[in-house]
């Protein structure tokens, strides 16, 4: 098993999306920006997505 | 003062706060570990890892349950009531989960090309237009069947209980396949070394193992 240049990416992305998606949510409201990409979480933190799939969802959130 | 979650132990273990530099809320049987939090709205990459760096301190030394970043109470007391309504079931979860660990194993695709964004070609004629668009659906198809065979031979070689594995195929353009698997300590070496003989057969992937780290996948809000 190597890591590969255009793999670099991927344990950053992989853990990443852990610390945001995974684990136990208690509450909590936090507007975040990561790797230049905003993120939103709504209302109780259990909502997460990008700024970009918040708009295209436009009036169900 | 505003407090930031970052994992959920034991109250015995609680004084684990203490040489982490955490502040530690009772709620029963469990405890939480907490940081203050004073940052205003925006945080980044940096956060996010101090945010991993204090669960793992927190999983190297007690069982413990990983908070999901972003947990963010007006004070203790906030934190204080909201750990009494779960009392029973993070205590349930950290007996289950408290003692394993996560490995993360992904499988990157080799050919970078093929998960490429696509470039913006002008076409000559509607026909043109649509068979192109017709090979990319097959391109994509024969990745995401390629992706499963992958995911089922890891499977295979892995041969832990399904309940003990979550698994995505293709969750980004240079992924093939995300796996998480609840494993103890001891079984480390041994699924490494699987992974090993199986990575050598998979000339198309990168496979890349990480951990072990907290139970992420498996902590849940239930």
């Amino acid at each position: 098993m190597t890591r590969e240049p255009a793999t670099l990416d991927v344990p950053l992305v992989e853990l990443v999306d852990r610390l945001l998606n995974r684990g136990v949510v208690l509450t909590g409201e936090l507007t975040i920006s990561v790797a230049g990409v905003d993120l939103i979480y709504l209302g109780l933190s259990v909502v997460l997505s990008s700024v970009d799939t918040i708009r295209r969802a436009g009036t169900e959130i | 003062m505003r407090l930031l979650l970052r994992a959920i132990v034991d109250g015995p273990d609680a004084s684990v706060a203490d040489d982490l530099g955490l502040r530690s809320v009772p709620g029963g049987r469990v405890a939480a570990l907490a940081s203050p939090w004073d940052t205003a709205g925006v945080v980044g990459e940096a956060d996010l890892l101090e945010h991993h760096g204090f669960i793992q301190a927190v999983f190297e030394r007690v069982p413990c349950l990983p908070a999901r970043f972003g947990s963010v109470f007006p004070d203790e007391a906030a934190l204080r009531a909201r750990l009494a309504e779960r009392e029973a079931e993070l205590a349930s979860q950290l007996a289950r989960l408290g003692h394993r660990c996560e490995l993360a194993i992904t499988c990157a695709w080799r050919d970078t090309r093929a998960v490429a964004p696509t470039a913006i070609v002008p076409v000559r004629s509607g026909r043109a237009y649509l068979e192109r668009g017709a090979e990319r659906q097959r391109d994509e198809r024969g990745r995401e069947g390629r992706a499963e065979e992958i995911a089922t031979r890891l499977l295979a070689e892995l041969a832990v209980e399904p309940a003990l594995v979550r698994h995505r195929t293709c969750p980004r353009p240079a992924v093939a396949v995300s796996m998480s698997v609840l494993v103890t300590r001891d079984e480390i070496g041994g699924i490494n070394s699987r992974l090993e003989r199986l990575s050598a057969q998979l000339p198309d992937v990168t496979t890349v193992v990480q951990g072990p780290w907290a139970p992420y996948t498996f902590a849940v809000s239930e």
